[in-house]
């Protein structure tokens, strides 16, 4: 158990040591991240070996606190290490020569430590808690830059949305607790019936919110404002992926009508996001909408009632994407930190070993055998075939294929064309190193699948050629339609949605975010306008007071006002001391308590 | 109901010393009040600020050794229990941090130790209504809070601080005028003044249903809930800072953990009460967040988030008498909430008032600038901080009572909430100015919340342990 806690420890003690040796903080986050990959190998190791461990660490009571090593659980854990280390070992190129080094350091392995958390988490309270931390790690990490225009706002619009969704897990947190009576992961997993329902629905809310799946994903194209690094540990193996580890863990709790609703919306998501990347014109915001598309397949295979494809599909995809963004990291250091597709026009050419990778590892996410996406999408492909709801399920998942062939030929095609001779990167060593072996795990990543699935006991879903051939040839299909074509023009009238990510009606913004600020500067008008309504009518108050003096006196508003004018030589200020304001106030809790009065009455006497 | 009586057999005067032996740490308080006071007659302020401090100390470890004990003194009039025990050392050392932080406030002015006086005698009307076992108890210690906050808002003698000074003031005695009023309806119904003769409330007449919610409306003022918290935003802002931070700690809980007390001897088929309290709890918690949503000043910001924190406090008010958990949640709820909230106004007083005094803090001042995000997300309820805990139990404990859709309005409140501190928060790391000057016990106390607030996070367990 003390090796599986060092995934956790090692990127923690990384966190606080960066805050008091601040000069060496690349240094530290590396070994950080570092003792975690060794930690979650071994324990994947010796859990192959047959081991199975759970460590009850004291917490609320009767809800101690747990750490579980299982098969799932260590396979996650390996993912979140291996994917962590080297987004970090690439990380200490990237910052080469830029500031902020301490906080960008210390966030991160905060950030991988909550992750891991998260993965090997036991019980439900500490998962609530690793899961808020992610958030509020995000919320740092995407808010890095916050001098530069509109960072801070997409900051806090990522946090907000996830956060809106997070109430799910709450609550079905508290269903399942009260259900079962503990918070222990795998025994609330039981609940069944209506309780199950619900708490599967909850569940899937709130990993819609962290997944960006439609209609929360609008956050995950501005989250692009963070630095790069950040994109490629959050879209892979971190914040994003948080959504899809809950699905996948909880997969034993759902029910069937649960799974068709979520077999759908991540069909809808792969379809709306994948749309969505062919019209971006910068290649960060590319890769975004591309995430969300590709959790959705995720969730399209929890849906159809095969977790392990999804597992698949998210190892598959954290080495692939990770690359992917690691590639567009050096470009964009290329082409002077623009990340415009416009910018980075031939910068491939100027690029050649990295943009090899970077062919990699998006003909992997393609599905172009042998490479490893080629073996995650087949088996949700054949998953969707086989499910119940296949009627839905198999067109999507075909779409989200063939639109992924589409926007990864269109990025390539981009980044070759034209002969632009890009300026040369500082800290390539670093960089190239994390990329390289990225990039190496998204070819050679599929052959270890099986041995995935052999070590969970859970067998990957039954390939027939048929759906094999169909899966190849959608993806086939698209890459070559999109190395043909503009992607502009292949959208005809869905170009303008698709570029504005289908925020229709206003989206979230509109439903929520914007009613509840005017309710608020109404709530505030409302408390200021007493004040500057009545500032007015006091004047008018104190001579008419002074007018009606002897019938006012033996009222209440008599003695305030005569309160008032002995404070008036107190203060020396009795213009504006407005003797009305206090009187309305007191008039509106007076209206308050008459209100309990008259409810209490009612329900004590009980007419 | 209330504890048993331990009945010594032994004469009058004997009960009578070990009535006084249980209510020792009250003693020390008032003893601390008029020690300090003596000091500053003696026109030795300097003396009165460490004579306070160490006092109000000692009257907190007195409490220790009482721990435990379930009973009452003075035929049942004041309860010795976990709520009025906890109250005691919960905001006995919260006094001593605003005590401190009032310090450069204060230091050197006319009457400088008159200000330790009245915390303590305030802090003394917030135990008093911690333990209340009578509602003459209720009475005394409103008013004994208020009579000693009033001069405190208005201690700067300025035009904001009088106007502030007079507006609570005004409220205040309309207030306690209407409780008193009321509750000689409720000892006209019930015939006594005792809160655990409540149940003979149970069918009566119309009078002493109004006697209880006169009880609510002077209480509700002092814990600020809506619609009894007009005076608050205007005091906060117009005092002294470390006022604020005390009026809206201190005098607060004292007040929610009364309205716990009645809560505990409702009658039984007493309905409708739980839903008044769901009611003022759903409004405070509404309406506080919402206000803040657009202030531009800090204190009268924190001033509505105390008003939305006293909603939360009320959903475990909410379900004592329905579940196990109610009062520890209210009493680990109350030791994180002092701890954040006493910090979060110890680096307004560092930063300044305004929104835009905070404008790169995060870089000028980086380790108060951190504390202070701990505060806000502490307020917010993000683990594993003292504020996560105490929401969590109390959501837990409304939920257990049957009351989840309250608990469901709380965890809607607290997404909001955050959207309020993260202003805060995202204007400290804006462009940097000049670092604000940091006194010395402003700093301490600063790093003290910080302790109490991680720390009440992580030992949860142990704190439950004790309470339960």
């Amino acid at each position: 158990m003390t090796i599986a806690a060092l995934t956790i420890l090692g990127p923690l003690a990384a966190a606080a040591l960066i805050l008091v040796l601040r000069r060496v903080a690349p240094a530290l986050a590396v070994a950080g991240t570092g003792v975690s990959l060794a930690g979650a190998l071994l324990t994947l190791v010796r859990v192959a070996g047959g081991a199975r461990y759970e460590a009850v660490l004291p917490g609320l009571p009767e809800m101690p606190l747990r750490l579980v090593v299982e098969p799932l659980t260590a396979v996650l854990a390996a993912l979140v290490a291996v994917v962590s280390f080297f987004v970090m070992v690439y990380a200490v190129g990237y910052t080469t020569g830029e500031g902020g080094k301490v906080r960008f350091f210390s966030v991160m392995s905060l950030f991988a430590a909550a992750m891991q958390t998260l993965v090997i988490a036991g019980d439900w309270v500490l998962l609530l808690a690793a899961w808020e931390v992610i958030g509020f790690a995000s919320f740092l990490l995407i808010g890095f830059d916050f001098e530069r225009a509109g960072v801070g706002r997409a900051a806090l619009r990522a946090f907000l949305y996830t956060r809106s969704a997070d109430l799910g897990l709450y609550v079905a947190i508290f269903v399942l607790i009260s259900r079962t009576g503990t918070s222990e992961v795998s025994a609330t997993l039981g609940a069944g019936g209506a309780a199950a329902v619900a708490a599967g629905l909850l569940l899937l809310l709130a990993a819609m919110g962290k997944s960006a799946q439609t209609p929360f994903h609008g956050w995950l194209l501005d989250a692009m404002a963070g630095p790069t690094p950040v994109s490629a540990l959050l879209h892979s193996a971190t914040l994003v992926a948080a959504g899809a580890v809950l699905l996948i863990r909880a997969f034993p709790l759902l029910p069937p009508t649960v799974l068709v609703v979520a077999g759908v919306a991540g069909g809808l998501t792969a379809l709306v996001t994948g749309l969505t990347a062919l019209a971006q014109r910068d290649l960060k915001r590319l890769l975004a909408a591309s995430t969300a598309s590709q959790y959705g397949l995720m969730l399209l295979a929890v849906g159809a009632g095969s977790p392990v494809a999804a597992l698949f599909h998210l190892l598959a995809h954290a080495a692939t994407k990770s690359s992917l963004f690691l590639g567009a990291g050096v470009f964009q250091h290329a082409a002077a930190g623009s990340t415009d597709l416009a910018d980075l026009e031939g910068v491939g050419r100027a690029h050649r070993r990295v943009f090899l990778a970077f062919v990699v590892a998006g003909l992997a996410l393609v599905g172009v055998p042998p490479l490893s996406g080629f073996f995650s999408k087949d088996a949700i492909l054949a998953a969707s075939f086989a499910s119940p709801a296949a009627w839905i399920l198999a067109p999507l998942a075909l779409a989200g294929t063939l639109l992924t062939g589409l926007y990864v030929a269109r990025a390539l095609r981009l980044l070759w064309r034209g002969t632009e001779e890009a300026g040369s990167v500082a800290g390539i060593g670093w960089m190239g190193a994390g990329l390289a072996v990225l990039a190496a795990l998204s070819a050679t990543l599929g052959l270890a699948l099986p041995l995935v699935a052999d070590l969970l006991g859970a067998p990957a879903p039954e390939e027939t050629l048929l759906v094999g051939a169909a899966g190849l040839v959608a993806a086939l299909v698209g890459l070559a339609l999109g190395w043909r074509i503009p992607g502009f023009r292949l959208l005809g009238p869905l170009l303008g949605p698709s570029e504005r990510g289908f925020r229709t009606g206003g989206g979230f913004d509109g439903l929520v975010a914007r009613p509840a600020l005017s309710a608020a500067r109404a709530l505030d008008l409302f408390d200021r306008g007493v004040h500057a309504v009545v500032f007015g009518v006091a004047r008018a108050g104190l001579a008419l007071a002074s007018a009606s003096r002897v019938a006012d006196e033996r009222g209440l508003d008599g003695v305030i006002r005569a309160l008032v004018r002995g404070a008036r030589s107190l203060g020396g200020r009795a213009r504006r001391l407005q003797s009305g304001l206090v009187h309305r106030e007191l008039l509106l809790a007076a209206a308050g308590g008459a209100l309990i009065l008259v409810f209490l009455a009612v329900g004590v006497i009980g007419l | 109901m209330n504890g048993m009586q331990d009945m010594p057999q032994g004469g009058g005067g004997m009960q009578m010393a070990q009535d006084l032996a249980l209510l020792a740490p009250e003693i020390a308080v008032l003893l601390t009040a008029v020690g300090a006071l003596v000091f500053e007659m003696l026109r030795l302020p300097k003396v009165s600020l460490p004579f306070t401090v160490i006092g109000l100390l000692v009257a907190a470890g007195l409490t220790v050794p009482l721990l435990g004990t379930e009973t009452t003194v003075f035929s049942e009039t004041f309860r010795v229990d976990a709520l009025s025990e906890w109250a005691k050392l919960v905001l006995l050392p919260a006094t001593v941090l605003c005590v401190v932080l009032s310090y450069p406030e204060v230091k050197d002015t006319d009457r400088e130790g008159t200000v330790y006086v009245l915390f303590s005698m305030t802090a003394l009307g917030a135990l008093v209504l911690a333990g209340a076992g009578d509602v003459m108890f209720l009475v005394i210690g409103v008013l004994l809070s208020s009579v000693g906050s009033f001069p405190l808002v208005a201690y700067p003698r300025d035009d904001r601080a009088t106007e502030a000074g007079m507006k609570y003031f005004v409220f205040g005695s309309v207030a306690l005028a209407v409780m008193i009023f009321g509750i000689t309806y409720w000892f006209g119904a019930t015939g006594s003044t005792l809160i655990s003769d409540l149940p003979r409330l149970s069918g009566a007449p119309l009078a002493a249903v109004f006697g209880l919610v006169a009880a609510l409306v002077g209480l509700g003022y002092k814990a600020s809930l809506v619609p009894f918290h007009f005076w608050a935003p205007d005091a906060y802002d117009g005092g002294p800072v470390s006022v604020a931070a005390f009026l809206s700690v201190v005098p607060k809980t004292g007040a929610i953990f009364a309205i716990a007390q009645i809560a505990r001897d409702l009658p039984a088929g007493a309905s409708g009460w739980p839903l008044a309290v769901a009611a003022l709890a759903v409004l405070s918690m509404t309406y506080g967040n919402l206000a803040a949503l657009v202030q531009e000043n800090v204190v009268r910001l924190l001033a509505y988030s105390a008003i939305a924190q006293s909603g939360y406090f009320l959903l475990g008010v909410v379900a004592v008498g329905e579940s196990g958990l109610a009062v520890s949640s209210l009493v680990v709820f109350a030791a994180a909430y002092a701890a954040m909230n006493i910090g979060a106004f110890a680096v307004v007083a560092l930063a300044g008032r305004d929104l835009r005094d905070f404008a790169g803090l995060g870089r000028s001042r980086p380790a108060a600038g951190a504390a202070m995000v701990v505060f806000l997300i502490s307020l917010v309820g993000i683990p594993p901080l003292g504020g996560f805990v105490g929401k969590f139990l109390l959501f837990g404990a409304a939920i257990d009572a049957g009351f989840a859709w309250l608990a469901i309005v709380g965890i809607l409140n607290s997404v909001v909430s955050l959207a309020v501190y993260l202003r805060i928060v995202v204007s400290m790391y804006g462009r940097a100015k000049e670092a604000p000057v940091s006194p010395r016990p402003v700093a301490a106390v600063w790093v003290t919340a910080l302790v109490f607030t991680v720390g009440v996070g992580l030992a949860a367990q142990v704190l439950l342990g004790r309470v339960a």
